[in-house]
């Protein structure tokens, strides 16, 4: 079951890697923190849902001081959370 | 998607600009049939009555919204809600600055061409050349809410 939605959750991201070449890992890493909220998240990082939201659709690249307090959040290294694949 | 508290805002001001100056450039229009002095003291009072309308709905509207934001309200725009506003105020100035070229054009050409006065309002629009700048700014202002309620709903 988690092994299904570790892998629902992955292909979820990668389906929306079309659109910033900054990635990120933050919907399976919310997932891993006890389904932690995007509201909660938010509020932990000092955003608005709606910017978690935009961020996890890789819609939107955070700047380095809000990349590395996700990073924080979720006690990981900013390069495990965020990747940047170049064209 | 939910809005947030910054977009509703924005909402807010657009709403009341459009509304109010809205109101005020058609009331304006219709002073062209009226002698130049009574035109010029009721353009006055319209504007006093738009500026004192705006500030109060501003702040009624806003107040309620912050107050049931409070959370939102009090946290500020983050980068996101930054990034909009300067890409927003980048448009908004270019159409300002294009308004008051205009301005400056049809001063120097007055200026240069007298002849041309009269035939320069053909509306009979009183207070012309601050209409025209005011315009350009409210436009401006129309401009740079559109622009951010753009981003914000195209999910940047």
């Amino acid at each position: 079951m988690l092994d299904f939605q570790h892998n629902y959750i992955t292909t979820e991201v990668v389906t929306n890697m079309a659109t910033l070449p900054i990635k990120n890992k933050i919907r399976e890493l919310r997932f891993f923190a006890e389904e932690m909220t995007q509201q909660e998240l938010a509020e932990l990082v000092g955003v608005t849902r709606q910017t978690i939201m935009a961020i996890e659709k890789c819609k939107y690249s955070p700047t380095l001081e809000v990349a590395f307090k996700i990073a924080e959040v979720f006690g990981q290294s900013i390069d495990e959370v965020f990747q940047y694949e170049s064209s | 998607m939910a809005m947030s508290f910054r977009e509703k805002s924005i909402w807010i001001s657009l709403i009341s600009t459009l509304l109010i100056f809205g109101d005020y450039f058609l009331n304006i229009l219709f002073l062209g049939g009226v002698s130049e002095e009574i035109a010029q003291s009721a353009a006055l009072g319209l504007f006093l009555r738009a500026l004192v309308l705006i500030i109060i709905i501003e702040i009624v509207f806003q107040g309620m919204l912050a107050i049931s934001n409070r959370k939102e309200a009090e946290l500020g725009a983050n980068e996101r809600d930054k990034l909009f506003e300067y890409k927003a105020n980048s448009l908004g100035y270019i159409i300002l600055v294009i308004g008051v070229f205009v301005t400056l054009g049809r001063v120097v050409f007055l200026e240069l061409n007298p002849e041309f006065f009269t035939q320069s309002n053909t509306f009979n629009i009183p207070l012309l050349t601050a209409h025209i700048l005011l315009f350009s700014f409210i436009f401006s202002e129309v401009v740079r809410f559109s622009a951010q309620l753009y981003y914000y709903r195209s999910g940047h």
